[in-house]
């Protein structure tokens, strides 16, 4: 067994290392070429930063290559994503085409490659129109939507879908994500690594290292939530939460972010962040920077609540982290945070500041039902969405797609 | 006998490509057009999803009717409907429609859901594993299926029915070749009531219904 894989087996079971090994004996010497935005911050780039490796593992012929941008294109692409998860946004023609030269820029440099890949898997939109400037394509072409897209801002769908109709299937995270499309849409869960710096586990010292360096006090009831500075993660309504609280409880909030390359719009929600959190010394604002992964295991670890109070949200991969790493979580009630939190089980859904609060205050009061769903949750993460589940989904649906054939059963 | 191969399954879920339904008029049209392997995704392959809970009911029909549509009476007909009962999807989707049609019937509006809330028709590939274990003798089979896998365990009494010997699990299938000797413990097999299981939980009524049988002895 290759050494990559085996150091999973642990955790996710001899079973599911042998269906990887079969699929990637049927996959042998592949290439796949996995493209997206960034090569670090966010949720995309952290997946690709295992799935790559593990893909090579199994025997498949995988890179990862990342498409270079202005910060124009990137304010632009951000724009994008803001009008697939339904907001009102401005797309001018130009800016449209500033997207397409973008595009076509990166295209010279990666055309080579991606015209020889059996298999080419786009994520998300900002490289979505490498298709067309590909003409000569050999392999097949997949894109994946990382993102929300249930009621998109029509006007920024309807230019989007004649650019990834054309690819030969796409995938989604959720069954309510899905648009239509005239090819296949497969429906992919994202996942984590157990593994990772951001989920292994630590030892005492180093979490009592981070709580001494935020100046967290031991003794009173921690709250965290971590997400980039974005206004769908709804930061401050999570303040709005705390405070409510406070009135009853001395809670401390943490919320820790970082920047990603390709969200320009985070500085400015920090500063309303920032602002909102004013004079609340009990309230940790973090900016923190992209490889600070042990820092965020940490500060979830220590929490006693991990909270994503999303109003809008892809999957929700700090939820099932916070999961992972056995603690309640008390997040919005949207997109794939649903197919995580489920009331009594492994939280609470909630819809308002004032319903994290009430929440939040039972979850304090009742610290065995915390503690059993903290449980509940680790063991539903083992099953559902480590890293293993995931890249086996990847491996089958690359069968499927060269297959060709839509069958019911599949012999690996 | 022959070994009994230990097989193990995944869904890969896709679209089936059917319009969402909006209303209980919707859902009767799409369930009377689409293919035989949605209505068997609806109906069978819920075990096998990433799901949390045990829902009341354990067809995506029952449960979207009560939790959207927000009509009981239609969740609780739907919900008893056994497909494992049905000679045929075929049989099974005129089930489904003939409940509707009567509950339409009985109505004086047509319930429908807001945006969002919509019934989305999807459909799955089994993938089917070889794990490369064997079992030799029917006393090792109540331990063997302790050890399996949530895939494997959908995948040798549940997705088996479907499959010739149509209506048969596989381990029943395979203690069959023994003969006589194991009848006991085919009616043990038989007298457990799939439709309220988890995978997890079934597993685990599996194992005490052959130990009870004598087989795990």
């Amino acid at each position: 067994m290759s050494p990559l894989l085996s150091a999973y087996e642990a955790i996710a079971g001899s079973s599911a290392l042998t269906q990887l090994r079969r699929l990637g004996e049927k996959l042998a010497g592949l290439r796949v070429v996995h493209v997206n935005s960034t090569r670090e911050g966010g949720g995309v780039a952290e997946i690709l930063e295992w799935m790559v490796p593990l893909m090579r593992d199994v025997g498949v012929d995988a890179s990862w290559e990342v498409i270079h941008g202005t910060p124009r294109f990137f304010e632009i692409t951000k724009a994008i994503h803001n009008g697939l998860q339904g907001k009102a946004v401005d797309l001018p023609k130009k800016d449209w085409r500033i997207y397409q030269d973008v595009n076509e820029e990166n295209a010279q440099r990666l055309r080579p490659l991606l015209e020889e890949a059996d298999i080419v898997i786009i994520h998300d939109p900002q490289p979505a129109h490498l298709l067309k400037l590909c003409p000569n394509r050999k392999g097949k072409w997949i894109w994946r939507a990382h993102i929300d897209i249930s009621r998109p801002f029509r006007p920024v769908w309807k230019v989007l879908r004649t650019i990834v109709d054309k690819y030969d299937a796409s995938i989604f995270s959720m069954t309510e994500f899905a648009q239509p499309l005239p090819h296949p849409q497969f429906l992919v869960p994202p996942s984590i690594d157990p593994l990772s710096e951001k989920n292994r586990e630590l030892g005492p010292e180093e979490i009592a290292g981070a709580r001494t360096e935020f100046g967290i006090d031991p003794e009173r009831p921690l709250l965290v939530q971590v997400s980039r500075f974005d206004r769908f993660k709804d930061p401050i309504g999570v303040i709005q939460a705390s405070r409510l609280v406070r009135k009853v409880i001395p809670v401390q909030l943490v919320l820790a972010g970082g920047g990603a390359t390709d969200d320009p719009e985070g500085k400015a929600v920090l500063e309303d962040v920032m602002e909102a959190a004013e004079g609340a010394p009990d309230i940790h604002v973090l900016l923190l920077p992209s490889g600070a992964h042990t820092t965020i295991n940490a500060l979830q670890r220590m929490a006693d609540i991990v909270l994503q109070k999303s109003t809008r949200e892809g999957f929700g991969l700090t939820v099932t982290e916070g999961l992972w790493k056995g603690k309640p979580v008390i997040g919005g009630d949207v997109g794939g945070i649903r197919l995580q939190v489920v009331n009594y089980h492994t939280g609470f859904l909630v819809n308002t500041p004032e319903g994290a609060a009430h929440r939040i205050r039972y979850l304090l009061r009742h610290h065995d039902r915390a503690a059993e769903m903290g449980r509940i949750g680790r063991e539903f993460v083992r099953e559902n969405f480590l890293l293993t589940r995931h890249l086996r989904d990847y491996l089958t649906l690359i069968l499927a797609i060269r297959s060709g054939r839509e069958e019911r059963v599949v012999f690996v | 006998m022959n070994p009994f191969e230990v097989k193990d399954c995944a869904l890969l879920i896709r679209m089936s490509g059917l319009p969402p339904a909006v209303n209980l008029r919707e859902l009767r049209e799409r369930i009377a057009a689409c293919g035989e392997n949605v209505l068997y995704h609806h109906f069978c392959e819920t075990t096998l999803r990433p799901t949390f809970d045990d829902p009341d009911y354990r067809n995506d029909f029952a449960v979207w009717s009560k939790l959207y549509l927000g009509d009981r009476v239609l969740a609780e007909r739907l919900g008893i409907l056994d497909p494992y009962a049905s000679d045929s999807m075929e049989e099974l989707r005129a089930a489904v429609l003939d409940i509707i049609d009567d509950r339409l019937a009985e109505l004086t509006m047509v319930p429908w859901v807001r945006p969002g809330d919509e019934f989305l028709f999807k459909e799955a590939t089994t993938v089917v594993f070889d794990t490369g274990e064997r079992i030799h003798h029917p006393r090792d089979l109540a331990p063997a299926i302790g050890r399996m896998t949530n895939g494997s365990v959908y995948y040798h009494f549940l997705e088996a029915l479907r499959r010739p010997p149509i209506g048969k699990d596989d381990f029943s299938a395979w203690l069959l070749e023994g003969g006589e000797e194991y009848a006991s413990y085919l009616v043990s097999l038989g007298s457990i009531d799939i439709q309220f299981h988890s995978l997890a939980h079934l597993r685990k009524e599996l194992v005490a219904a052959l130990a009870q049988a004598g087989v795990g002895k």
